[in-house]
Protein backbone atom coordinates (compact mmCIF):
# COMPACT_ATOMS: atom_id res chain seq x y z
CA UNK A 1 0.00 0.00 0.00
CA UNK A 2 1.03 3.45 -0.96
CA UNK A 3 2.47 5.61 2.40
CA UNK A 4 1.77 9.21 1.87
CA UNK A 5 4.72 11.03 2.15
CA UNK A 6 5.85 14.30 3.43
CA UNK A 7 6.78 16.76 1.07
CA UNK A 8 10.64 18.33 1.51
CA UNK A 9 9.05 21.94 1.94
CA UNK A 10 6.74 20.78 4.92
CA UNK A 11 10.00 19.34 6.58
CA UNK A 12 12.20 22.45 6.30
CA UNK A 13 9.22 24.31 7.80
CA UNK A 14 8.72 22.36 10.52
CA UNK A 15 12.73 22.87 11.38
CA UNK A 16 12.45 26.44 11.24
CA UNK A 17 9.56 26.09 13.49
CA UNK A 18 11.35 24.02 16.22
CA UNK A 19 13.99 26.71 15.94
CA UNK A 20 11.71 29.35 17.04
CA UNK A 21 9.65 27.61 19.72
CA UNK A 22 12.21 26.41 21.39
CA UNK A 23 15.09 29.45 21.43
CA UNK A 24 16.29 30.84 24.90
CA UNK A 25 16.26 34.30 24.04
CA UNK A 26 12.78 34.57 24.16
CA UNK A 27 12.16 32.69 27.28
CA UNK A 28 14.28 34.78 28.55
CA UNK A 29 13.10 38.14 28.06
CA UNK A 30 9.44 36.85 29.70
CA UNK A 31 11.27 35.66 32.52
CA UNK A 32 12.88 39.25 32.76
CA UNK A 33 9.64 40.36 32.67
CA UNK A 34 8.31 38.80 35.51
CA UNK A 35 10.81 39.22 37.46
CA UNK A 36 11.19 43.04 36.72
CA UNK A 37 7.12 43.12 37.11
CA UNK A 38 7.33 41.18 40.51
CA UNK A 39 10.07 43.73 42.04
CA UNK A 40 8.20 46.35 41.17
CA UNK A 41 4.97 45.20 42.30
CA UNK A 42 6.71 44.46 45.46
CA UNK A 43 7.84 47.90 46.06
CA UNK A 44 4.50 49.51 45.18
CA UNK A 45 2.71 46.85 47.61
CA UNK A 46 5.51 48.29 50.31
CA UNK A 47 4.71 51.95 49.85
CA UNK A 48 1.18 51.00 50.07
CA UNK A 49 1.27 48.92 53.28
CA UNK A 50 3.88 51.32 55.29
CA UNK A 51 3.09 54.86 54.25
CA UNK A 52 -0.06 55.45 55.94
CA UNK A 53 -0.33 59.02 55.15
CA UNK A 54 -0.11 58.69 51.70
CA UNK A 55 -2.66 61.44 49.61
CA UNK A 56 -5.90 59.80 48.06
CA UNK A 57 -4.87 60.33 44.82
CA UNK A 58 -1.10 59.06 45.15
CA UNK A 59 -2.56 55.61 46.99
CA UNK A 60 -4.83 55.18 43.88
CA UNK A 61 -2.52 55.92 41.58
CA UNK A 62 0.15 53.22 43.60
CA UNK A 63 -2.97 50.43 43.47
CA UNK A 64 -3.21 50.98 40.03
CA UNK A 65 0.33 50.17 39.59
CA UNK A 66 0.47 47.02 41.92
CA UNK A 67 -3.01 45.84 39.67
CA UNK A 68 -0.85 46.11 36.73
CA UNK A 69 2.30 44.61 38.23
CA UNK A 70 0.36 41.80 38.94
CA UNK A 71 -1.22 41.63 35.00
CA UNK A 72 2.17 41.52 34.15
CA UNK A 73 3.06 38.96 36.58
CA UNK A 74 0.28 36.38 35.13
CA UNK A 75 1.08 37.62 31.47
CA UNK A 76 4.66 36.21 31.35
CA UNK A 77 3.75 33.12 34.08
CA UNK A 78 1.16 32.32 31.50
CA UNK A 79 3.39 32.65 28.34
CA UNK A 80 6.10 30.59 30.55
CA UNK A 81 3.71 28.07 30.85
CA UNK A 82 1.62 27.66 27.61
CA UNK A 83 3.36 29.24 25.11
CA UNK A 84 7.21 29.70 25.15
CA UNK A 85 7.19 26.53 27.68
CA UNK A 86 10.16 25.39 29.65
CA UNK A 87 11.75 22.62 29.14
CA UNK A 88 14.12 21.26 31.98
CA UNK A 89 17.33 23.07 31.09
CA UNK A 90 15.50 26.06 30.75
CA UNK A 91 13.97 25.81 34.32
CA UNK A 92 17.08 25.64 35.81
CA UNK A 93 19.06 28.50 34.00
CA UNK A 94 15.60 30.52 34.95
CA UNK A 95 15.65 28.99 38.32
CA UNK A 96 19.39 30.33 39.01
CA UNK A 97 18.15 33.72 37.35
CA UNK A 98 15.31 34.11 39.68
CA UNK A 99 17.44 33.27 43.08
CA UNK A 100 20.13 35.26 42.02
CA UNK A 101 17.94 38.30 40.91
CA UNK A 102 15.33 37.85 44.15
CA UNK A 103 18.87 37.69 46.54
CA UNK A 104 20.07 40.70 45.41
CA UNK A 105 16.74 42.56 45.57
CA UNK A 106 16.20 41.21 49.02
CA UNK A 107 19.92 42.06 50.34
CA UNK A 108 19.05 45.43 48.85
CA UNK A 109 15.82 45.96 50.29
CA UNK A 110 17.26 44.54 53.79
CA UNK A 111 20.58 47.08 53.54
CA UNK A 112 18.15 50.35 52.49
CA UNK A 113 16.15 49.43 55.49
CA UNK A 114 18.83 49.77 57.86
CA UNK A 115 20.40 52.97 56.46
CA UNK A 116 17.91 54.59 56.08
CA UNK A 117 15.59 52.84 58.77
CA UNK A 118 12.83 52.84 56.06
CA UNK A 119 9.88 50.64 56.84
CA UNK A 120 9.13 50.63 53.22
CA UNK A 121 12.41 49.21 52.25
CA UNK A 122 12.21 46.93 55.36
CA UNK A 123 8.07 45.42 54.26
CA UNK A 124 10.00 45.40 50.45
CA UNK A 125 12.27 42.97 52.09
CA UNK A 126 10.14 40.42 53.01
CA UNK A 127 8.33 40.20 50.21
CA UNK A 128 11.37 39.34 48.22
CA UNK A 129 12.51 36.79 51.20
CA UNK A 130 8.72 35.56 49.88
CA UNK A 131 9.96 35.72 46.37
CA UNK A 132 13.11 34.08 47.13
CA UNK A 133 11.76 31.23 48.72
CA UNK A 134 9.40 30.68 45.51
CA UNK A 135 12.38 30.87 43.47
CA UNK A 136 14.32 28.54 45.79
CA UNK A 137 11.76 26.03 45.43
CA UNK A 138 11.08 26.65 41.83
CA UNK A 139 14.92 25.39 41.24
CA UNK A 140 14.80 22.50 43.93
CA UNK A 141 12.36 20.98 41.55
CA UNK A 142 13.64 21.26 38.59
CA UNK A 143 16.88 19.69 39.42
CA UNK A 144 15.25 16.92 41.19
CA UNK A 145 13.05 16.65 37.70
CA UNK A 146 16.60 16.63 35.90
CA UNK A 147 18.11 13.81 38.23
CA UNK A 148 14.79 11.95 37.88
CA UNK A 149 15.46 12.19 34.16
CA UNK A 150 18.82 11.34 33.77
CA UNK A 151 18.42 8.35 35.74
CA UNK A 152 16.04 6.57 33.62
CA UNK A 153 17.78 8.04 30.68
CA UNK A 154 20.57 6.19 31.95
CA UNK A 155 18.71 2.87 32.17
CA UNK A 156 17.04 3.24 28.95
CA UNK A 157 20.73 3.88 27.31
CA UNK A 158 22.06 0.76 29.34
CA UNK A 159 19.36 -1.00 28.38
CA UNK A 160 19.20 -0.19 24.66
CA UNK A 161 23.15 -0.47 24.56
CA UNK A 162 23.15 -4.22 26.20
CA UNK A 163 20.63 -5.52 23.45
CA UNK A 164 22.61 -3.65 21.01
CA UNK A 165 26.29 -5.56 21.81
CA UNK B 1 14.54 -5.36 12.78
CA UNK B 2 13.91 -3.36 16.28
CA UNK B 3 11.56 -5.23 18.49
CA UNK B 4 8.54 -3.83 20.23
CA UNK B 5 10.63 -3.49 23.44
CA UNK B 6 13.07 -1.47 21.44
CA UNK B 7 10.67 0.50 19.97
CA UNK B 8 8.93 1.80 23.03
CA UNK B 9 12.01 2.19 25.17
CA UNK B 10 13.90 4.24 22.00
CA UNK B 11 10.36 6.78 22.25
CA UNK B 12 10.65 6.61 26.07
CA UNK B 13 14.38 7.73 25.54
CA UNK B 14 13.68 10.19 22.65
CA UNK B 15 10.92 11.89 24.98
CA UNK B 16 12.87 12.46 28.19
CA UNK B 17 15.96 13.82 26.00
CA UNK B 18 13.42 16.11 24.72
CA UNK B 19 12.12 17.04 28.33
CA UNK B 20 15.77 17.13 29.40
CA UNK B 21 15.51 19.90 26.87
CA UNK B 22 18.70 19.02 24.41
CA UNK B 23 17.79 20.32 21.01
CA UNK B 24 19.28 17.49 19.39
CA UNK B 25 16.52 15.40 20.80
CA UNK B 26 13.92 17.80 18.72
CA UNK B 27 15.23 16.80 15.52
CA UNK B 28 15.55 13.18 16.10
CA UNK B 29 11.27 13.58 17.47
CA UNK B 30 10.64 15.11 13.93
CA UNK B 31 12.88 12.99 11.96
CA UNK B 32 11.25 9.82 13.62
CA UNK B 33 7.88 10.73 13.63
CA UNK B 34 7.16 13.46 11.07
CA UNK B 35 6.43 11.04 8.41
CA UNK B 36 3.94 8.58 10.65
CA UNK B 37 2.07 11.86 11.51
CA UNK B 38 1.91 13.03 7.92
CA UNK B 39 1.05 9.42 6.59
CA UNK B 40 -2.18 9.39 9.06
CA UNK B 41 -3.21 12.84 9.01
CA UNK B 42 -3.04 13.19 4.93
CA UNK B 43 -4.97 10.35 5.20
CA UNK B 44 -7.75 11.92 7.11
CA UNK B 45 -7.61 15.16 5.82
CA UNK B 46 -7.28 14.16 1.95
CA UNK B 47 -4.88 16.54 0.56
CA UNK B 48 -1.45 17.77 0.67
CA UNK B 49 -2.05 21.32 2.20
CA UNK B 50 -4.88 20.57 4.52
CA UNK B 51 -2.40 17.76 6.06
CA UNK B 52 0.99 20.48 5.97
CA UNK B 53 -1.39 23.06 7.84
CA UNK B 54 -2.62 20.45 10.80
CA UNK B 55 1.25 19.26 10.64
CA UNK B 56 2.05 21.98 12.17
CA UNK B 57 -0.19 22.93 14.36
CA UNK B 58 -0.15 19.48 15.65
CA UNK B 59 3.76 19.98 15.93
CA UNK B 60 3.07 23.02 17.78
CA UNK B 61 1.21 21.55 20.31
CA UNK B 62 3.60 18.74 20.86
CA UNK B 63 6.52 21.58 21.03
CA UNK B 64 4.41 23.37 23.86
CA UNK B 65 2.85 19.62 25.52
CA UNK B 66 6.17 18.12 25.88
CA UNK B 67 7.64 19.42 29.35
CA UNK B 68 3.53 17.43 30.97
CA UNK B 69 3.86 14.53 29.19
CA UNK B 70 3.94 12.29 32.09
CA UNK B 71 4.60 8.82 31.10
CA UNK B 72 7.71 9.12 28.49
CA UNK B 73 6.52 5.72 27.03
CA UNK B 74 2.92 6.30 25.60
CA UNK B 75 5.14 9.14 23.39
CA UNK B 76 3.13 7.26 20.43
CA UNK B 77 0.00 7.19 21.41
CA UNK B 78 0.39 10.87 22.70
CA UNK B 79 1.43 12.21 19.47
CA UNK B 80 -1.30 10.43 17.29
CA UNK B 81 -3.50 11.46 19.82
CA UNK B 82 -2.88 15.53 19.96
CA UNK B 83 -2.59 14.50 15.50
CA UNK B 84 -6.60 13.51 15.98
CA UNK B 85 -7.55 16.15 18.29
CA UNK B 86 -5.59 18.81 16.45
CA UNK B 87 -7.53 17.67 12.99
CA UNK B 88 -10.76 17.51 14.76
CA UNK B 89 -10.77 20.53 16.04
CA UNK B 90 -10.34 21.64 12.35
CA UNK B 91 -12.99 19.84 11.02
CA UNK B 92 -14.98 21.00 13.75
CA UNK B 93 -14.20 24.78 12.85
CA UNK B 94 -14.33 23.99 8.82
CA UNK B 95 -17.79 22.74 9.46
CA UNK B 96 -19.20 25.29 11.39
CA UNK B 97 -18.44 27.97 9.44
CA UNK B 98 -20.08 26.70 6.72
CA UNK B 99 -23.89 28.04 6.76
CA UNK B 100 -26.79 25.92 7.17
CA UNK B 101 -25.14 22.60 6.60
CA UNK B 102 -26.28 19.65 8.41
CA UNK B 103 -22.52 18.46 9.48
CA UNK B 104 -22.40 14.90 9.68
CA UNK B 105 -18.77 13.77 9.75
CA UNK B 106 -19.12 10.33 8.58
CA UNK B 107 -20.30 11.68 5.63
CA UNK B 108 -17.80 14.48 5.11
CA UNK B 109 -15.71 12.12 5.26
CA UNK B 110 -16.61 9.62 2.80
CA UNK B 111 -17.14 12.70 0.50
CA UNK B 112 -13.73 13.88 0.98
CA UNK B 113 -12.16 10.27 -0.67
CA UNK B 114 -9.35 10.89 -2.82
CA UNK B 115 -10.95 10.06 -6.37
CA UNK B 116 -9.07 12.31 -8.48
CA UNK B 117 -6.02 10.23 -8.22
CA UNK B 118 -6.08 7.86 -10.80
CA UNK B 119 -3.07 5.25 -9.72
CA UNK B 120 -4.63 4.29 -6.69
CA UNK B 121 -4.98 0.61 -5.96
CA UNK B 122 -7.97 -0.99 -4.84
CA UNK B 123 -7.98 -1.34 -1.32
CA UNK B 124 -6.33 1.99 -0.76
CA UNK B 125 -9.78 3.26 -2.33
CA UNK B 126 -11.66 1.36 0.16
CA UNK B 127 -9.89 2.52 2.48
CA UNK B 128 -10.26 6.03 1.56
CA UNK B 129 -14.14 5.68 1.32
CA UNK B 130 -14.25 4.46 4.68
CA UNK B 131 -16.33 6.88 7.47
CA UNK B 132 -13.59 8.67 9.09
CA UNK B 133 -14.32 6.96 12.47
CA UNK B 134 -13.22 3.50 11.03
CA UNK B 135 -10.79 5.16 8.61
CA UNK B 136 -8.28 6.44 11.95
CA UNK B 137 -9.18 3.19 13.87
CA UNK B 138 -7.42 1.15 11.02
CA UNK B 139 -4.69 3.28 9.78
CA UNK B 140 -3.39 3.31 13.49
CA UNK B 141 -3.69 -0.19 13.51
CA UNK B 142 -2.42 -1.33 10.07
CA UNK B 143 -0.72 1.11 8.64
CA UNK B 144 1.12 3.05 12.06
CA UNK B 145 0.91 -0.62 13.73
CA UNK B 146 -0.08 0.97 16.87
CA UNK B 147 -1.65 -1.98 19.75
CA UNK B 148 -5.07 -1.89 20.47
CA UNK B 149 -4.15 -0.09 24.03
CA UNK B 150 -2.60 2.97 22.06
CA UNK B 151 -4.89 3.29 19.97
CA UNK B 152 -7.78 3.00 23.00
CA UNK B 153 -5.43 6.06 24.76
CA UNK B 154 -4.96 8.35 21.28
CA UNK B 155 -9.16 8.11 20.52
CA UNK B 156 -10.15 8.38 24.37
CA UNK B 157 -12.42 5.49 24.03
CA UNK B 158 -12.39 1.37 25.63
CA UNK B 159 -10.49 -1.33 23.62
CA UNK B 160 -13.24 -2.77 22.66
CA UNK B 161 -15.08 0.01 20.78
CA UNK B 162 -11.48 0.04 18.74
CA UNK B 163 -11.97 -3.68 18.59
CA UNK B 164 -15.26 -3.12 17.11
CA UNK B 165 -14.63 -0.01 14.88
CA UNK B 166 -11.70 -2.71 13.05
CA UNK B 167 -14.27 -5.05 12.41
CA UNK B 168 -16.94 -3.15 11.22
CA UNK B 169 -13.83 -1.47 9.03
CA UNK B 170 -13.34 -4.90 7.81
CA UNK B 171 -16.60 -5.54 6.96
CA UNK B 172 -16.94 -2.16 5.13
CA UNK B 173 -13.36 -2.81 3.35
CA UNK B 174 -14.44 -6.25 2.00
CA UNK B 175 -18.33 -5.12 0.53
CA UNK B 176 -16.07 -2.46 -0.88
CA UNK B 177 -13.20 -4.50 -2.40
CA UNK B 178 -16.06 -7.28 -3.45
CA UNK B 179 -18.41 -4.17 -5.06
CA UNK B 180 -15.48 -3.06 -7.35
CA UNK B 181 -14.21 -6.81 -7.95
Amino acid sequence: MRHPVPPAAVLQELRELTATELSLPSRLRYLCLLLAAATMTAIVTALLLTEAALPVRTSIALEALAVIGVSWVIFAAWVLTRKRVLLNSHRIVAGRLAVTFCSVFTIGAVALGFAMSSAAAFAAAAMGIAMLAVAIVLLVRARRRFASLSKRRAELERALDGRLS
Amino acid sequence: MPTIDNKNETDELLAIRCQLGEPAAFDDLISRWHGPLWAFVRRLAGTDDAAGEILQDVWIRVLRGIPRLREASKLRAWLFGIARRTLMDRLRDQYARAPAVEIDVEQIAVESSVDEVDDLVVLEEALDGLPLIEREAVSLFYLEELSLNEIAETLGVPVGTVKSRLHRARRLLRQAISKRG
